[in-house]
């Protein structure tokens, strides 16, 4: 089976977001990108189906500007066996994205699409869930486990009250939650090996998706610093600060 | 010259800094701030993941299972590699394998049986006896280590000073004065085992890495057998040197990653840290000092680039790489000290990494070559072989 993987051009998590000052988004320029980290377990998670023989090609997908190639190398250099860039400078929304997977899914027919729950910068988490509902394919979101049966899955689930799991019928989108497994390092004959391994290059209208944005973004700023404690000298005047205070009883 | 990443280059240096900060750094909490070793369970597991990359034995010719990557691409690990605490004499501890005494692939092939492969191996420890008492950085001049032929053995006396993990080693190099009436020409390199009889490591020297101390051996009528030379009779110093001259790069990297992540941690604690109502950041003498640090190392980035680049293209790079050793450890030295300066008292704790690289950063301007020797072999190219 192929299995299809989405990959996110993402800050890379060891980067103190600052915020533009005109308030328009983050600071991008000159900072350090990398893979969505969600997105490297599920690149993983692929892998390591290919090595158990269970999967058979592995394809990466990014969408966004030029430099998106460079995050599809990365998941080649793990063992994607090809990359598909949707080459694009637009903002990208979920639904949009979403849109544009089902359209390459259409395609290619994989079984799986193995999605990060969510991206670190905009934590959106509604990729996975709209490219199901799109291609009207079965979903298990947040996976700790994946075991695959015959046009089958059972998916261990991350839930609030602990584990649930689920039974699905493939061709299936699943999400991979942070405990599905290590993703590898690249490897030195794998970077250079990635080299050789396609991208096909394709644009949104090509795959006949509008990405004007449907969310306006009104103003980005910091999160409010947070203020000193209080130390309160009695029981009685921590419940009446908890009730007139912060409200929260 | 063009020394823009290729995006194969640019993967290798994203893996190595993951490794360091998501294998090395969590480790490193847990240690000794004056550790240079790991427990061995913990080398093992991560020696494991470096074979896994494809980087295990990254000074190792590939010819003897060593990755093959050129002197650029190894000069930018370098700078990776040694971003942590005991990054610049253990980066990683180990874990990418080591191959310190470069002499030893030009042994014989009984040799290499013998010596060189359970070096690669990890099995066997190795020393380099080349300083004396009387110098270490015109050795020519300095040895009095004397060998004497006695049918088919040697007999050496004399003593070594500043050897590194001697009293630990299996075997090691050690070069002796074979022809008295010879400068350069009368020096031999002998392959000696710890164990034979004369052999003695008479003290333990400690100095400002506290990590680690030198040690003083003492040859006494220690018997070597005539098969035990390296290289040729009288030929100690043509032994290696371009393998030795491009070992100097990444010795030069290393300083330049630890003044990287130092000046990194500076501009860092300059925003956040307040002073009489503003962060440090906003002080124009604060800013000078983050400036000049940029520049240090910017400066040696580049120069142990370009000599590491002409290597690569075949072109001599003797001069370059000593530039490269000099620039490094000189202006990485100025980059810890003014980043230990912004960080106040705390830059002297033993809470951050700032003094123990500090301390060995020092040593980085003597060890390897001293800077003095460095200029004068670019003297030497300035004005002419000739050059006393």
């Amino acid at each position: 089976m192929k299995v299809l993987v989405p990959v996110k051009r993402v800050i890379d998590y060891n980067v103190k977001i600052r915020v533009k000052p005109d308030g328009s988004g983050v600071e991008t320029q000159n900072v350090k990108m990398s893979m969505n980290p969600f997105d490297e377990i599920s690149i993983e998670e692929a892998v390591r189906m290919k090595e158990k023989g269970v999967a058979e090609e592995v394809i990466a997908v990014s969408m966004g500007p030029q430099q998106c190639q460079e995050t599809l190398r990365t998941a080649l250099a793990m063992g994607a066996d090809r990359g598909i860039h949707v080459k694009t400078d637009d903002v990208l929304e979920p639904l949009a994205v979403a849109k544009m997977l089902k359209a390459i899914a259409e395609k290619e027919q994989p079984q799986m699409i193995i999605v990060g729950k969510q991206a670190i910068d905009d934590d959106c988490n509604q990729t996975g869930q709209m490219t199901a509902a799109l291609l009207g394919w079965s979903q298990a979101t947040f996976a700790s486990v994946i075991e695959l049966g015959e046009g089958t899955a059972k998916v261990t689930r991350e839930i609030d009250g602990g584990l649930e799991t689920v039974d699905i019928k493939l061709p299936a989108v699943v999400t991979s939650d942070l405990r599905l497994n290590e993703p590898r390092y690249a490897s030195l004959p794998n970077i250079m090996k990635a080299k050789k391994k396609p991208i096909e290059e394709m644009d949104p209208a090509s795959l006949g998706v509008d990405t004007t944005p449907r969310v306006k973004t009104l103003k980005v700023s910091e999160p409010p610093k947070r203020q000193g404690g209080v130390k309160v000298e009695s029981v009685q005047e921590l419940v009446s600060k908890l009730v007139n205070e912060a409200k929260v009883i | 010259m063009d020394l823009t990443l290729s995006d194969e280059q640019k993967m290798i240096v994203d893996m190595v800094r993951r490794f360091v900060r998501e294998q090395i750094v969590p480790l490193e909490d847990k240690l000794d701030p004056d550790a240079d070793e790991l427990p061995p369970e913990d080398l093992q597991r991560l020696s494991k993941i470096t074979q896994d990359m494809g980087l295990y034995g990254l000074d190792t010719p590939p010819e003897y299972g060593g990755p093959d990557i050129d002197l650029v691409t190894r000069a930018l690990i370098s700078f990776e590699m040694s971003q942590h605490r005991a990054g610049l004499y253990a980066p990683c501890y180990g874990a990418f394998g080591g191959a310190r005494q470069a002499q030893l692939f030009e042994a014989t092939e009984e040799q290499k049986e013998k010596y060189l492969y359970p070096m690669l191996r990890g099995e066997k420890k190795v020393f380099f006896g080349l300083s004396e008492p009387s110098g270490g950085s015109d050795p020519a001049r300095a040895i009095q280590t004397r060998a004497v032929r006695d049918g088919d053995e040697w007999v050496i006396n004399g003593s070594k000073l500043w050897i590194s993990g001697a009293d630990r080693a299996d075997y090691g190099l050690v070069f002796a004065r074979t022809d008295p009436s010879k400068g350069r020409g009368g020096v031999t390199c002998f392959i000696v085992e710890t164990n034979w009889p004369g052999f003695h490591v008479r003290r333990v020297v400690h100095t400002l890495r506290s990590s680690r101390y030198a040690t003083e051996l003492q040859f006494e009528n220690l018997r070597v057998p005539h098969a035990n030379i390296l290289g040729e009779e009288g030929g100690g110093f043509s032994i290696a040197n371009d393998r030795l001259t491009r070992q100097r790069i990444p010795y030069a990297g290393e300083c330049v990653g630890v003044a990287i992540k130092a000046h990194e941690m500076a501009v860092e604690y300059a925003k956040i840290r307040e002073t009489f109502g503003a962060p440090l950041a906003s002080r124009q003498g604060i800013q000078w000092m983050l400036v000049e640090n940029e520049i240090d190392i910017r400066t040696a980035r580049w120069l142990v680039l370009e000599a590491a680049s002409k290597a690569d293209n075949g072109e001599p790079f003797r001069t370059e790489s000593a530039f490269a050793k000099l620039v490094a450890a000189e202006a990485s030295f100025r980059v810890v000290d003014r980043s230990m300066q912004i960080h106040g008292a705390l830059g002297v704790a033993k809470d951050l990494p700032l003094e123990r690289w500090f301390r060995e950063m020092r040593i980085r301007r003597i060890g390897e070559g001293p800077s003095e020797v460095q200029k004068h072999v670019i003297a030497r190219d300035i004005l002419g072989q000739s050059l006393r």
